[in-house]
Formats: C-alpha cells, structure tokens, sequence
C-alpha cells in the first residue's frame, strides 16, 4: 500500500478538544481517493522525529462536493492526537493512504431502509458520513441516530447534527445521552437522557424509534465493549448479526489498551523461514519490538486495520488493543495484528 | 372466448366464473402487494395478524426489534395453519396439532419428543417459510414473495399525487369501521369506485361537496390517482360545513379529495376532515367483503358531538338538495342518503345483470369511464403475462 503525499488546507475545532483536518486532494488523485461512507484513512506522522501511522475514520460525505476531513479529538498522552491539536498546521503536508476499510454503508438511491447508528464519543465520524449519505443520497430512507457522550462540551458535531434534524425532519432522529452531564454551564441544564448506550437504553431506543422501513441496518461506532454490548443487545432482540455492523476506535483509545493485563514476555517468533527468540518489555507491541530488533516484519497501518502484519499464536496468549480487519471466527483460530498486540502471558509463540 | 359480450375490455366470465376468480387469486394476488391492516394493529412484540393473499395466508408479526416479520401460515411439520385471526403479546409460535414452537423470526424452536421422534432432525435449519412486509403510508403491506420488489416501487409515483395526511398521527375511533359483504365481483366495486362519470348522477346528492366537473385523474403505473376541489358553497362555508375537525396538514394549498384505487384492491379516500382505507376482499366471483377503516383528528367527544350539531344544523340552509329519490321510503338505499348504500345498490345491480341474457354493454362514457376502460385492461395484461410467463 503505498502513501500519497496531502496537504492540509484547515484546520477547525468542532469541540474544544478535537480537531478537523480538511485535506486538499489533486485532481490525479480524485479516483484513487474516492469512498463508501464509513471508509478510513490511514496517515502517517512524524513526530519529534519519530514515525507513528494511524488510522481516522472520514466524517465528510462522498456525495457531497466536499473535500475529505477526519477528525482527531484529543486522548490524554496521545502521541498523534495531541500532535494534530497543538501543532499541526494549514499548509502542512501529510502522508496518507487512499481510503479504505469494511465498516461501509453501501447506499441505494431507489432503497427503501431503516438505518439504526450507535456512536460514542469520537465514534461519530464515520457515523455522520454514513447519516449524511443516507439523507442526500438515498430519498426514501430514515436514519435514527443513538450517540453518546460524556457531556455537552464533548459532543462532537452538535451544530452540524442539529442542522440536519430541522432540514431533514421526517427522515432523521437522533437522540443524545450523556455520562456525566454538566450540571452548572452557561446556557443550559441537560434535559436530555443520561446514561451510557447500555443494554437496557439500546432497548429503550429500539422500542421507541420503531422502524418504518422494514429493511433495516444498524451501525456501531465506540469502543470495543460498547460495541459488543449493543451487538448483544441487538442479537438478543432478534436481529440478524448480518445487518449488524462494528467499527473500533483507532489505537489511539487508550482506554482500551489499559484493560490489557500485558506483561513481560519472552516471545518466540516463526518469521520468514528463521527462528528468533526476543523479549517484549509490558505494555509494548510485537510488532514495535520486531521492528526495534530489526528482524523486518510485514505490516503497513500499523492502526489494526490493513492485516498485513497478521501472525498466528502458536502458544500463550496474546491480547489486542483494536483490531478491526479479523472476524471473530479469525481470532477464535488464534489470528492477531501484531501491531495491536500487547502478549499476557510469560511465554509466547507465534507465526507469521 | 364470449366475444360478444364483453365489460368491454374484459368478458362478462371474468365476473362470473369461477375459474376466473381462482386464476386471479393465483396471478393477481399472489404476485402483489397487498393491505393487510394498519400500523397500530400490531403494537408490541408478539403481536400478529394473519391476512389472506390469493391462495395463501400470511401471518405478520412483531419482532422483539420492533421489526415486522411475515411468514406463509402453514407449520413446516405437515402444514397445519399455524395462528388464526389475531393474537397479542405472543411469545413463540406454536402450531396446535403437534406443538411444533417457532420463534417471532420463524425460527423452529422447539419440536415436543425430538430425541425420540425426531432424533435426526436438525431443527436451526428449519424455519417458516418468508413472504415480505413492509409499511407504506401508516398501513402494513405484504407480498407472498419473500423477495419482493420495494413496496416504494411498486407505489412509484403516488405519494407525491396523494394528500397531505399523515396517517399515523390521525385516530381511528371504536366502532368507526365498516363492514359489508356485497354481492358483487371486486372488479365491479373497483370500476364503480374509479368511475368518474358516476359521481355527478348516482351521488347527486350526497358527494355535492365535490366539484366533480373539475376532477383530475390518471394511472401511474397500475394505480390510479384521483382528486378534486372542493365545491364553491361548501369550500366558502366549510367551517360551519365540516363534519369533524378540519386534518391539520389541510391547508387551503391542499385542500380538496384525493381518492386513488392502489391495485389491485384498495381505495383510499382523503379528505378535508378524514382519512379512510376502503379494501375489498374477494370472497367469490359475485361475493366481495368491504372493509372501511377511517382516521379523523383526535377530538374530546364533546368536540366531536358539537361539530356534528353545528355541521347538522347548516348543511341544509347551505347545501340544499334531498335524497336521490325522495324520502318517502326509508329503506331504499337511493333515499337513504348515503352515498356507500347508493353504491352497493348500484354494484349489486350490475352483478345480477350479468346473468340476463340481453346483457351488453351499448357505450362507455369517453372520459368519465375511460379510467373502467384503463383498469379492465391492467387486469387482462397482468393475466395473460403470468399465463404467458408460467
């Protein structure tokens, strides 16, 4: 997969602590970047002088004549988040990989859907470009958006969100609900729901935002254990895992990572044709202490998205911090993203 | 074929025979979408109706995820109907002969003595058999395939020639629906339903609120689409005219009747002050079951007695005229007043007339019966395609 180089043409604050990066695409390139909603983008960064690739969902919509943005919202001892809050400028030069990924809505124009989307936090980027898609691309079709927060200054894309419901108000419902609503702010007390997306609010938001299109998908974007909650949930009320769909937030959770119980590990790896014997410090990535031995392994994203750094445990055990390119049924059979994977236990094997 | 007497597209057979009346089941509404009630019949998870599409019965129940489901009403064990009527809150799906149990997405769950009886059977691959549903317009449809085309397509084109109701926020009242089986071939009802002609003679004086002579109508597609203006009188007074409270979305803009035919069996009629569904169900070649289903806005009953006092008491300073025919007998259905008594009358008037052997029909009406014309032959083609097809 190779990079093409971008250049940021701006940079705004949709919350005071996040970021959109707008990219200007060269005319050469417009196929190449062209996307399905959903889709994200891989970039790579370099800071203080070291490489760090991630991977940002697109929150801007691909039938609109609109250039692509992600959105970056700022995660406490973020390498790159941090970076593009405090430093990144307009007129800078990113490294970038054309749009790609299998958390996608395809969109119908003659479809007659019911589109169900769960978002948490920053999980609303692709989440909006899926809504935006739906609303101007597919006529018949409804959208009911359930997106949580942790309060009213978190909520990323507020503005924009309520823009849509009055222009779009047969079509498009969304409901809010916040963790830890601020109780004291300037302009409002939060009248809305409070809670996370739980199981029993998942139901709660089935049962009063009945389809009317019979035909219906449902989307997930938020960290991992919201995610296979609502699955859960959703599986549990009757609907077919098919149509139900989930996106990870990128590496750059860290909220995820600190449920690991990663330790030091003596790892032994099955890599072209050699045997190697290494040692993977806590809290480090395989893939990281292959690199740091240069023993040259595969990988390209390093976001846990591209699966090109794939390797099978042979032994012990391994845990990952995101991991959106395997199934289930992948990891059942042992697979992992090295670039992801955190070892939890002393001894460890694996192949790539 | 009878080439002398024909309807005057279709043959007199085609509302006779019974051979016709099954083929039709068979091609007509085997292959179509079809009404199956409204989108508050079933409410809760469990809740299920059962609605008959030609040949086959359906049964069309609520999932745990508030989505609706539809399934053939036959058990996969040895056919047996499954449910009748209708049912609330049901839990499973359980056949009454041997209590085969399936779950609200047609999942076979259960099978009594499976170990004893049915050791090999694998039942997570057994599951009832699909027919699609869909809501269009606050009303529950389905369709014996269970790959339909979109409900959106097959109504391609209405909804921007229909009013401006919205089905779903309006009220039907207890004891609101009509009910009637009359003597007639559905095809009859339907051709008086879109007879355009009619209106001003048979309906003299009961649709006089209508401005007939300045009816628009057309087919889209295999649907046809009907509306006109409200009369001068009755549009000048209408405050002090209208029966119930006047549909909010009815704006001077809008205002007027919107009265389509949705093939192949369903009339709506929407209104200044209501919103009706008019289905007919055929029962035999001369037998039809007319079920008539109104929403109105919602009104206190003190709201709803006063409009109708105060519309009472103006409509014949206003409005004027009488009965058809007089008043002197109250059981006539031309004296009745009432423009549905005057239509069965008419219906089962043409039924009967098909048997007299100097039955035929001189001349239709150029404009008026073009649209009986137009239907006649949507339903010659949609029978000779299938046959062709099958």
């Amino acid at each position: 997969m190779k990079f093409h180089t971008l250049k940021v043409i701006a940079l705004d604050k949709p919350i005071k602590e996040a970021t959109t990066i707008t990219f200007d695409v060269p005319s050469e390139l417009y196929n190449a970047f062209n996307y399905a909603p959903g889709q994200h983008l891989i970039i790579k960064f370099m800071v203080n002088g070291e490489e760090a690739r991630r991977s940002y969902s697109l929150n801007s919509c691909p039938f609109k004549e609109e250039p692509l943005q992600v959105t970056v919202k700022r995660v406490k001892d973020g390498l790159v988040s941090n970076f593009v809050n405090d430093q990144l400028k307009v007129g800078d030069e990113l490294e970038v990989m054309i749009p790609q990924g299998r958390f996608h809505a395809a969109i119908e124009e003659d479809a007659y859907k019911t589109y169900f989307l769960f978002a948490a936090g920053s999980g609303i980027t692709p989440i909006i470009s899926i809504l935006k898609s739906v609303l101007l691309a597919s006529p018949q079709s409804a959208v009911n958006l359930f997106y949580g927060n942790a309060n009213q200054d978190t909520i990323i894309f507020k503005e924009e969100l309520e823009t849509l419901v009055k222009n779009y108000p047969e079509r498009l419902t969304i409901v809010h609900t916040l963790s830890d609503p601020k109780v004291w702010t300037t302009w409002e007390t939060w009248k809305g729901r409070k809670g996370r997306i739980d199981a029993e609010a998942v139901e709660w938001f089935i049962t009063n935002h009945p389809p009317i299109a019979q035909t219906t998908e449902y989307y997930i974007c938020g960290p991992g254990a919201m995610n296979t909650g609502i699955r859960k949930t959703l599986q549990e009320l009757g609907v077919p895992r098919e149509l139900i769909h989930i996106e990870q937030f990128g590496a750059d959770t860290s909220e995820e990572s600190n449920n690991i119980k990663a330790v030091d590990s003596i790892v032994s790896v099955s890599l072209n044709g050699e045997n190697y014997k290494l040692t993977v410090p806590k809290g480090k990535t395989i893939l990281q202490s292959l690199k740091e031995a240069n023993l040259n392994p595969p990988y390209s994203c390093e976001s846990g998205v591209c699966a090109t750094c794939v390797a099978k445990v042979k032994n012990g055990k391994a845990e990952m911090k995101a991991c959106m390119a395997l199934e289930d049924e992948d990891i059942a059979k042992g697979m992992i993203l090295t670039c992801q994977s955190l070892p939890t236990t002393d001894e460890l094997s694996i192949e790539f | 074929m009878d080439t002398k007497r024909k309807m005057p597209v279709l043959p007199v057979e085609a509302y006779t025979s019974q051979e016709w009346f099954d083929k039709e089941q068979e091609i007509i509404f085997g292959n179509a979408w079809q009404f199956a009630g409204l989108v508050e019949d079933i409410k809760d998870p469990g809740d299920y109706i059962t609605v008959q599409c030609g040949l086959q019965n359906i049964v069309v129940v609520k999932g745990r995820d508030q989505r609706i489901r539809a399934f053939h009403n036959l058990c996969r064990h040895r056919g047996t109907q499954l449910l009748r009527a209708v049912g609330k809150k049901q839990k499973a799906l359980t056949c009454p002969y041997h209590d085969w149990t399936y779950d609200l997405s047609g999942q076979l769950i259960s099978v009594p003595e499976k170990e004893k009886e049915f050791p090999d059977l694998e039942i997570d691959k057994i599951c009832l058999h699909k027919a699609s549903v869909d809501i269009w317009r606050g009303m529950l449809w389905v369709h014996p395939k269970p790959n339909a085309e979109a409900i959106t397509k097959w109504f391609d084109g209405c909804w921007e020639r229909l009013g401006p109701h919205d089905p779903n926020r309006l009220i039907e009242y207890p004891d609101s629906v009509y009910e009637k089986v009359i003597n007639a071939n559905w095809k009859i009802i339907a051709e008086n339903y879109i007879d355009v002609y009619h209106l001003s003679h048979l309906h003299s004086n009961t649709l006089q609120m209508y401005d007939h002579a300045n009816a628009e109508y057309g087919f889209v597609g295999d649907h046809y689409l009907f509306w006109e203006p409200l009369s001068k009188d009755y549009h000048e007074n209408l405050d002090k005219l209208l029966p119930f409270k006047r549909i909010k979305e009815m704006t001077e803009e809008y205002i007027g009747a919107y009265v389509p035919w949705l093939f192949p069996n369903v009339g709506l009629s929407e209104t200044e002050a209501t919103w009706s569904v008019f289905h007919a169900i055929p029962l035999a070649p001369d037998k039809t079951k007319v079920i008539v289903r109104t929403k109105m806005e919602e009104m206190t009953d003190w709201e709803y007695y006063k409009k109708g006092i105060k519309s009472y008491a103006s409509w014949h300073g206003i409005m004027g005229g009488d009965t058809k025919y007089g008043n002197e007998d109250s059981d006539d259905p031309m004296a009745s007043g009432d423009f549905m008594a005057e239509d069965v009358y008419a219906c089962e008037q043409q039924q009967k007339s098909l048997k007299n052997p100097l039955f035929s029909i001189a001349a239709t009406a150029k404009h008026g019966e073009s649209t009986v014309r137009t239907f006649q032959g949507i339903v010659e083609r949609w029978m000779s395609n299938s046959i062709k097809e099958g």
